[in-house]
């Protein structure tokens, strides 16, 4: 009893120093590449920059969120805060017969402008290195020279131990293909968990569009004990093919997500679901 | 068979004091004697009198005790640890405790009323109080028991004592040994007593063995007195209870640890004004236990990929420790006014975790899963109580006290606050609340016979915190799981009882009606919304306030003597209840009557017993009851007296169940038998 009661106030004066130190944590520059790996460096020669990609960690099937740091490659102790960054992902499937054949990714460039000094933005892979050879080109147009230029990274996208996308063709007329990928919860707890999902459309080969036009329903079950979550909040479009809802999980355990993709009120997609153990 | 000869004498002492109370009329007298006897049933167990006899009783257990006092009925889950029930009331609704001193069971599906704590040995008296009127030691509305302890005996004859008993049940093959000891001298005094049980599984009146009904306990308990002079002492006492591989056949799992230990320091000056002091501290630990049930279960519906059968473990350990003190002063202020000022304040800290752990067959084991069915929450009380007895005229007393109670919660666990957002609710971490309760008591003598007591009283409780905050709380007898209520509001209650006393040498008659009218009753509302997490679980309760709930309760104690070695007793119990004017209240006990009759000479008693219950047909199948049939039992039992050579020594036999019926009670979970036809004997050795 004693101890709880000092435990609270341990818990009291920490905060209180918490709280006191927390303008000083502001006014000091946040370091936006904490928690994160770099996963590949290199120059775009042409303009002049050198080109560093951090993520949480290796290429995975899914959403990457890949934060692009650009370094002058005369000066390297100066970071460049004004250009235009585009991923270009290009996968390449050999064939048995004929040409390989060739596709992109859905992808979200970074702004303009540097946010804290870094490029965040995100790629993502729909499939992992096993089927072919992903290349991760980035074309760089440097603001401060005008001028542009493309570095190219062979890089390994991993199948990770938890799916966290799902491909699939839309049971709709058009057919259409789409990429779901599950975004959050990264660190699911229990209790209330903001869930959130990526829907991008394949229009050719090369063009994966963010889509808003669907609707989402999610499920949560505990497959083990048969049993769901109340209240759960299906995610609704918060803008560029981002949707946003609240995931409920009762206990620990194996979790299972089942979501239906709609359109129009019509389910497009089938059994499509994402585990999440925790 | 010693329930019987407890029960005569707990009929016999209850009117015998009411009796006296008729003589203590005068104002000067004894504030305490007189408050207890105007509205408490006291049960003195060690009174000079009975000393020998409630000593050749001693191995019943509380339960048994429990059973034979008047407004109370007893929830069984199993052969251990009943749970009692006062006029309707149970569980957060009672006020239980040791001198005064709180203490809360650990365990979420209430395997351990903390009287399943102490044994008859411990204790010096019970004080049953009804209705709202029960809040001396917390606000409550349905009633108070409160135990008090043994004490050690300053330079007397008792100071210096030393005994040990030795019991046998055939029914359980149960085996029991008690010892009590004292010292004493002029300014200390010492003394410890204890118990040691061990029961196997019993034999129902229909020749079955029922599974899951053993338990093994011990308990000691020892107190340290010292009195520097006449006027001022100092006392400590020390009690631990563990009890081991309890089964609970009424529930899905057992209990492999049931562990209590209690230590309290005690102040009292006896002078014009007397002063009592207690600080205490006491810590539960309960330990559920389903490994030695058939863990293996066949599901209705097959999960996706897997076999439809799997074994399941559920580990959940409970704890709930409470630091508290009271000071408590009583002023005779004038001649005709006597004033009791009651001070107190405790914390409780109280946890309770699950974790699941499942294999399907087949399968590579489930990830566990892990909830906290209580999250840990630090409950403190503040309280300060007064009461006030006037001496209007010789035949007429009235009594008032008043009590408020400053409750504050503190979700000690972020879990908890986090589970709980499942809910849409946004937990407050602290919540405070203040709690009043009111009565007023008036006792008018019509004839030197005949006395009348009234009580009128307002009272309100905390919600329990199972019933706030509890999560996914299995119920085995409805088959729910019950969630709490973060923002649950008080429970309310008004109160009236009459209470009728008729003595005279021969007969003495005792019949108290009482009524309480509910308000945001608390209990479990279905609600459609949310899915049952248990796969044998019918659904999920959300406890809720509803709007009004009404119990009726009416008692008739009679003990009547026709001659002198001969006296007849009887007891009769009824409790009504209701649920917003329609529903019926579920787990009311039918009418039960017990009546015995007793032959005493010299060193030889016998006594008869007969115990019957009315079926109860008014059930409440919403919530799991179904009928339950009448039945009769007898019991009958003889002891006797002798001394050899400076050890007195006393023998008794008896036979419970005389007709080995079959039979169950209405609050019998599970509606599993009671035991058969048991032979008991039963010998003391004391010095
Ligand atoms: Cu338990």
């Amino acid at each position: 009893m004693k101890t709880n009661i000092l435990n609270i106030t341990i818990a009291l004066l920490i905060s209180v120093m918490f709280f006191s130190c927390k303008d000083d944590v502001e006014t000091t520059k946040v370091n936006s590449l904490e928690g994160l790996i770099k996963l590949e460096e290199g120059y775009a020669i042409g303009a002049a920059a050198k080109v560093e990609v951090w993520g949480k960690k290796n290429f995975f099937m899914g959403y990457n969120n890949l934060t692009v740091v650009l370094l002058d490659s005369i000066n390297p102790t100066d970071t460049l805060k004004d250009a235009h960054i585009y991923f270009q992902p290009l996968m390449t499937m050999p064939q048995t017969t004929g040409m390989p054949m060739k596709h992109a990714c859905p992808v979200e460039n970074p702004n303009e402008m540097a946010m804290n000094g870094v490029f965040p933005g995100a790629v993502a892979f729909v499939m992992p290195s096993m089927g072919g050879a992903w290349n991760l080109g980035i074309y760089v147009h440097n603001h401060k020279n005008d001028k542009s230029a493309t570095v190219n990274f062979e890089v390994t996208v991993d199948n990770p131990p938890t799916t966290v996308m799902s491909v699939f063709t839309s049971q709709s007329p058009d057919s259409a293909k789409l990429v779901l990928s599950l975004l959050q919860p990264q660190a699911p707890k229990v209790g209330m968990n903001d869930i959130e999902f990526t829907i991008h459309r394949k229009a050719s080969m090369m063009e994966w569009p963010a889509d808003s036009t669907y609707t989402i329903e999610i499920t949560p079950e505990m497959p083990s004990m048969g049993h769901g979550s109340p209240n759960n909040v299906n995610p609704v479009h918060v803008g560029n093919g981002h949707y946003k809802g609240k995931v409920n999980f009762t206990m620990t355990g194996e979790w299972k997500i089942n979501v239906a993709v709609k359109k129009d009120g019509t389910t497009v997609s089938k059994n499509v679901y994402f585990n999440i153990t925790f | 068979m010693y329930k019987i000869l407890f029960f005569l004498f707990l009929v016999f002492m209850h009117l015998q004091s009411n009796a006296e109370s008729l003589k203590l009329r005068s104002p000067l007298s004894d504030t305490v004697k007189l408050r207890e006897v105007m509205v408490v049933s006291n049960i003195p167990l060690d009174d000079k009198d009975i000393l020998n006899f409630y000593r050749t009783n001693q191995f019943s257990t509380l339960d048994n005790i429990n059973a034979r006092l008047g407004g109370l009925s007893l929830i069984k889950r199993g052969a251990y640890a009943l749970e009692p029930q006062m006029n309707g009331f149970s569980g957060g609704q009672l006020n239980v405790t040791i001198d005064g001193m709180k203490m809360f069971g650990a365990c979420t599906d209430k395997m351990d009323p903390v009287t399943s704590y102490i044994e008859p040995t411990n204790l010096k008296m019970i004080k049953l109080k009804s209705g709202t009127n029960g809040s001396e030691n917390g606000c409550n509305i349905g009633g108070s028991m409160d135990m008090t302890l043994q004490e050690p005996t300053l330079n007397t004859k008792q100071s210096n004592f030393a005994s040990i008993a030795f019991g046998y049940e055939s029914v359980s093959q149960s085996r029991n040994i008690l010892f009590s000891t004292g010292l004493g001298n002029k300014k200390w005094a010492w003394m410890a007593d204890g118990v040691y049980r061990k029961t196997e599984n019993y034999r129902a009146g229909n020749e079955q063995i029922i599974p899951f009904t053993q338990f093994e306990k011990t308990n000691v308990h020892s107190a340290l007195k010292f009195s520097p002079d006449k006027i001022n002492s100092f006392k400590a006492d020390i009690l631990y209870d563990m009890a081991n591989n309890v089964g609970y056949p009424a529930l899905p799992m057992d209990v492999s640890l049931a562990k209590a230990s209690l230590f309290a320091l005690e102040f009292q000056r006896k002078a014009k004004i007397q002063l009592k002091a207690k600080l205490y501290f006491n810590q539960i630990i309960h330990v559920m236990d389903d490994s030695k049930r058939d863990s293996l279960y066949l599901l209705k519906v097959k999960p996706v990929g897997k076999s439809d059968s799997v074994y399941m473990r559920m580990d959940m350990p409970g704890k709930s420790s409470t630091l508290g003190a009271y000071f408590q002063m009583r002023i005779p202020w004038n001649e005709n006014n006597h004033l009791t000022i009651k001070v107190d304040n405790y914390s409780n800290y109280s946890i309770a975790e699950m974790t699941m752990h499942m294999r399907y067959a087949g399968f590579a084991p489930e990830p566990p899963m892990y909830m906290q069915t209580w999250p840990a929450m630090l409950r403190n009380v503040a309280g300060i109580y007064v009461e006030n007895s006037t001496y209007l005229s010789p035949k007429l007393v009235l009594t008032a006290n008043a009590r408020m109670d400053y409750n504050v919660d503190n979700l000690q666990s972020e879990y908890g606050q986090q589970q709980f957002s499942i809910f849409n609710y946004t937990l407050e971490k602290v919540q405070g609340k203040l709690i009043k309760s009111i009565n007023f008591v008036a006792q008018y003598d019509f004839t030197n016979d005949l006395t009348l007591t009234t009580t009128l009283g307002h009272s309100e409780r905390m919600p329990t915190i199972g019933e706030r905050l509890g999560f996914y709380l299995f119920n085995a007898y409805d088959g729910y799981d019950y969630i709490g209520n973060p923002y649950m509001k008080t429970e309310k209650s008004n109160f009236v009882k009459m209470d009728f006393q008729f003595t005279n040498p021969v007969i003495k008659i005792n019949i108290s009606p009482s009524i309480s009218f509910l308000n945001d009753y608390i209990m479990g509302i279905t609600d459609f919304n949310i899915q049952a997490m248990n796969f044998y679980a019918n659904g999920i309760r959300v406890y809720t306030n509803v709007p009004s709930a009404k119990l009726f309760s009416t008692d008739l104690q009679l003990l009547y003597t026709p001659v002198q070695n001969i006296s007849a007793f009887w007891l009769s119990k009824f409790t009504y209840g209701e649920i917003n004017h329609t529903e019926v209240m579920p787990l009311i006990p039918p009418l039960k009557n017990i009546i015995a009759i007793q032959y005493q000479k010299d060193e030889l008693q016998v006594q008869a017993e007969c115990e019957t219950a009315l079926a109860q047909n008014r059930i409440n199948s919403n919530y799991g009851e179904s009928k339950t049939p009448a039945f009769t039992v007898f019991n009958i039992k003889g002891a006797y007296g002798f001394t050899l050579s400076k050890v007195s020594m006393n023998f008794s036999a008896g036979i419970t169940n005389l007709f080995n019926k079959a039979y169950y009670e209405h609050l019998d979970w599970g509606r599993i038998y009671r035991p058969g036809r048991s032979l008991e004997l039963y010998l003391k050795m004391s010095y």
